[in-house]
């Protein structure tokens, strides 16, 4: 099936008005969790896992797309008027959306923040469209050295990437895989570390992990500080940019863009660097460098381009190699594994309503968004004035509902609780929760590839570098590995981390 | 002093877990480079995730990282007992008194006692997120929610 043919029969999917509603659903939580402080597109999706099961594979898993795209609009709406980030990835906006809030150019800011994700938006779907069939052709050369090799580079990457010490970050991914590999051995189904409870033979959940980890620890996090928001009082205005304003912001939605898409492939990458990376480069770029901090749109179209480029970018290696490249990839993949489907190379030629369906139905999930975004600005702004204090228990109270209708079992609300005391006090002790999750997700990939590997290779450790595909994944990730400790390498990091931080 | 280091203590967790997960993995057999066993990835990965451990502990015994009670400076760490607990009682009594008790008591417990809010506020809040939840689920989506062991015989619906 060529592309346009693929998109045709996508776009029929897509327009099937059920599957317009889930779409519907989908960017709308999508927005409202990012505008949310305290609850991001990783809670919302697994809170919403469950609800998936109700419809077809499709409506299911176009509804998670819609969420995790939405929460990149939503993210910024936050930033700007509250400097307050609703998610990770829209840490960057709030230093010039912000501060263009306080000048009285909300609107323009907020205005900005969205056509540049729609652009960026469109472009990834676009550029999805095109490399994933052609990655899709790469990827069934891959064997079980190259699959293993590529997820040591995701994990290595995104530990390089995390804030902080690698070596704790290293740390949490060896930890996730343990937790990861918890029930019965896939290979000769042996039972392990199971300690005797039936409930732990199929394996520990994703979703109790995932809602412990980042829903309950957040709201643990949260609790114990006053939280104050600055939300701006002023009239947000016209939300549409002036010329000088889109002359100005051309060229840097152009680069967010780009780069945001070559960031999110990467597995370990994602919407977060790359917004970093994206204002950091606006920066060096600009003649006027003295201005970011202070208001620069630049500032603003960048990295809201960049966040929403790498959220499309972040399909393919999951929909080509069956690859999470990040946590809510990893979400997308119980979606579909939920629904007996395996993401691959095989998955456009064996379920091409799906694959195509999801693509057209990011065209229709980011028109939906521009209108969201622009008209509704006014009803997030009070959805932002609506008090922690009555937000949290709420929050908590459907994280449990989630858990336990994922499962029918009190066992899981346990995992949760525990996961959640772990997520805090990691939080407490500067352990990042993500690289975590992600090997979590992919232990049972990993050792299964490993252990058919050695056994293919009768015992050596030779096939990973024969193979030339494995043997650059696994030089990269030794470089990634090693580059903390060169002094000059280190304080750079250091320097993401601490921009990060602030 | 070295020993009040947050660096040292989370360390010397994680070594904890480390040896605990190696020594599963032994007991779970390693196989042979040939033919790995269930207990090979275990082992590897419990030595891995030890030496880690130690790097860290070692850091904290140089001074490096904040002091533990730095940690929880200034910090409503009480908020974070309170709801823990609250959270484990409500795990123990789910299916013993049904979702809508259960959650009804959690939403008015966290809204009254751990972050207070006006009781013209609270208990609206309450009762329709928790009636509201449980119809939906329930009678929309067909989701079974504990009905309560102690109590269904008195429900009648």
């Amino acid at each position: 099936m060529d592309v346009i043919a693929g998109l045709g029969h996508g776009f029929l999917v897509a327009f099937d008005p059920i599957n317009l509603l889930y779409c519907f659903i989908g960017v709308f939580i999508g927005t409202l969790v990012g505008v949310l402080p305290g609850i991001g597109p990783v809670s919302a999706m697994s809170l919403l896992l469950p609800v998936t099961l109700s419809g077809t594979p499709e409506s299911g898993i176009i509804m998670m797309a819609g969420i995790y795209y939405g929460s990149m609009y939503g993210g910024s709406t936050t930033a700007v008027l509250v400097n307050i980030p609703g998610e990770a990835a829209s840490v960057v906006t709030c230093i010039d959306g912000h501060e263009m809030a306080k000048r009285g150019r909300a609107g323009p800011a907020l205005g900005i923040a969205a056509l540049g994700s729609f652009v960026a938006g469109t472009f990834s779907i676009v550029a999805l469209m095109l490399v994933a069939p052609m990655l899709a052709k790469v990827a069934v050369a891959f064997g079980p050295p190259e699959y293993f090799s590529l997820m040591v580079l995701g994990l290595s990457i995104l530990s390089f990437l995390t804030q902080g010490s690698m070596a704790k970050a290293l740390l949490m991914a060896a930890v996730g895989v343990v937790i990861g590999l918890v029930g019965l051995d896939q290979i000769n189904a042996m039972p392990r570390l199971t300690f005797d409870r039936l409930e732990l033979v199929d394996g520990i959940g994703l979703i109790p992990v995932v809602m412990g980890l980042f829903g309950v620890a957040e709201i643990l996090t949260n609790i114990e500080q006053q939280i104050r928001r600055d939300i701006v009082q002023s009239r947000i205005g016209s939300l549409w940019p002036s010329r000088e304003d889109l002359k100005a912001s051309a060229g840097p939605v152009a680069r967010g863009t780009v780069l945001g898409f070559l960031l999110g492939i990467l597995p370990g990458g994602g919407a977060v660097i790359s917004s970093f990376a994206s204002y950091a480069i606006e920066k060096k770029l600009s003649r006027t460098p003295e201005r970011f901090g202070k208001g620069a749109i630049e500032g603003v179209a960048g990295p809201e381009s960049a966040n929403n480029a790498a959220a499309g970018g972040a399909f393919i290696p999951l929909m080509t190699l069956g690859i999470p490249p990040n946590v809510v990839m990893a979400l997308l993949l119980g979606a579909f594994v939920i629904h007996g489907l395996q993401p691959g190379p095989l998955m456009m030629s064996q379920n091409p309503a799906i694959f195509w369906g999801i693509v057209a139905s990011m065209y229709v999930g980011n028109i939906m968004l521009l209108v969201l975004n622009m008209p509704l600005i006014g009803m997030w702004v009070q959805v932002l004035k609506a008090p922690y204090k009555i937000l949290f228990p709420l929050i908590l109270m459907f994280c449990i509902v989630g858990v336990f209708a994922s499962g029918n079992a009190v066992f899981d609300v346990f995992v949760m609780i525990a996961t959640g005391v772990l997520g805090y006090l990691m939080r407490k002790f500067g352990y990042e929760a993500a690289p975590l999750v992600l090997a979590f997700v992919l232990g049972p990939m990993l050792e299964n590839n490993l252990r058919k590997s050695l056994i293919l290779s009768e015992g050596t450790f030779d096939i990973f570098v024969v193979r030339p595909i494995s043997l650059v994944c696994l030089l990269i990730a030794a470089a990634l590995l090693v580059a903390p400790l060169l002094p000059a390498l280190r304080k750079k990091r250091e320097k993401v981390a601490l921009d990060a931080t602030d | 002093m070295m020993l009040r280091r947050a660096e040292f203590w989370g360390g010397l967790f994680w070594l904890g877990v480390g040896a605990f997960v190696a020594w599963q993995g032994w007991l779970l057999e390693l196989g042979t480079l040939r033919e790995p066993g269930s207990g090979f990835m275990f082992f590897w990965l419990g030595l891995i995730i030890a030496a880690f451990a130690i790097s860290i502990a070692i850091g904290g015994l140089r001074g490096e990282g904040p002091l533990l009670a730095d940690l929880w400076r200034g910090a409503r760490w009480r908020n974070v007992l309170l709801v823990v607990l609250a959270l484990i009682a409500f795990g123990f009594l789910f299916e013993r008194l049904g979702f809508v008790i259960c959650s009804l008591a959690l939403l008015l417990f966290l809204m009254t006692v751990v972050d207070p809010v006006r009781p013209s506020i609270s208990i609206p809040v309450s009762l329709i997120a928790a009636v509201g939840v449980w119809y939906v689920l329930e009678k929309m989506l067909l989701v079974q929610l504990p009905k309560g062991t102690w109590i269904e015989d008195f429900i009648p619906f």
